[in-house]
């Protein structure tokens, strides 16, 4: 797999990670089974600025400008389509084996698309 | 809820790294998205080790890498260093991220609590996988609704 597309797959998850300690109800519940830390949201921000150190600058821009226009970057290709706005993607791209290898975004929407492995 | 419920009733991790390897071998994904999951769950436990219970941990993380909740029970007798504290019982699960997952993954922490709440002790001495996961109200490769 392209190691940015990792990166922006793994900075996907973080941000996820984010968000979730940020909703109210998870991080009540997380409360009620002594798992939320004090401070976990801020050491994850600043984890976050750290990894996008990481990142290519033209991918890392890409992936703000999605995240802020969709609130999702990064989606998988399922069934031949772009699980973001379910285009039907290029069978040329779809078929290659080495798909993962390079940063696909989807002819539509613009999304980064990955195939799960 | 669907998910996907696997168990490892003799864990051979004796860290939490290899607990979170181990155990993420059972996942039905790739080597790479294998990595990317260790990744994200090792991070969420840098941010607070997600022990309850004296014994139990909880690795949890949401990703785009899983398309519906898969968990998996393990059990380590030795006891795995998590590292402040020993466990004997690992709940990891990992749920999709969809537009109604947080709510799912919030009902699922939900579930979890009451279960540790209701059972906690017996969980930790739970002598056989198919107890354990009846005490945890799983049944394997599950398909729940």
């Amino acid at each position: 797999m392209d190691k940015q597309l990792e990166k922006l797959i793994s900075l996907h998850d973080l941000d996820v990670m984010i968000a979730d300690l940020d909703r109210k109800d998870i991080r009540k519940r997380e409360i009620e089974m002594g798992l939320h830390k004090n401070g976990a949201l801020e050491e994850l921000k600043e984890l976050r600025k750290e990894y996008c150190k990481s990142i290519n600058r033209k991918w890392r821009g890409l992936y703000n400008q999605l995240t802020r226009h969709y609130g999702n970057a990064v989606v998988p290709a399922l069934m031949g389509r772009c699980a973001g706005c379910l285009t039907r993607l290029p069978t040329a791209v779809c078929s290659d084996p080495e798909r993962n290898f390079k940063i696909h975004t989807c002819p539509t929407c613009g999304r980064i698309i990955y195939w799960a492995d | 809820m669907k998910y996907t419920v696997l168990c490892e009733f003799e864990l051979s991790a004796t860290s939490r790294t290899e607990a979170i390897v181990e155990m993420l071998s059972l996942f039905p994904v790739g080597d790479k998205s294998r990595r990317l999951l260790a990744t994200a769950l090792d991070v969420r436990e840098k941010v607070g080790a997600t022990v309850v219970h004296d014994s139990i941990a909880l690795p949890h993380c949401r990703s785009i890498l899983v398309d519906k909740l898969t968990i998996v029970v393990g059990r380590s007798h030795a006891g795995i260093s998590w590292p402040e504290e020993r466990v004997n019982t690992v709940i990891m699960f990992v749920s999709p991220v969809k537009p109604n997952s947080p709510q799912e993954h919030t009902k699922f922490l939900g579930h979890i609590a009451g279960k540790i709440r209701k059972s906690g002790d017996k969980i930790v001495a739970a002598g056989n996988q198919d107890e354990l996961l009846t005490l945890l109200g799983f049944q394997l490769e599950e398909q729940g609704e």
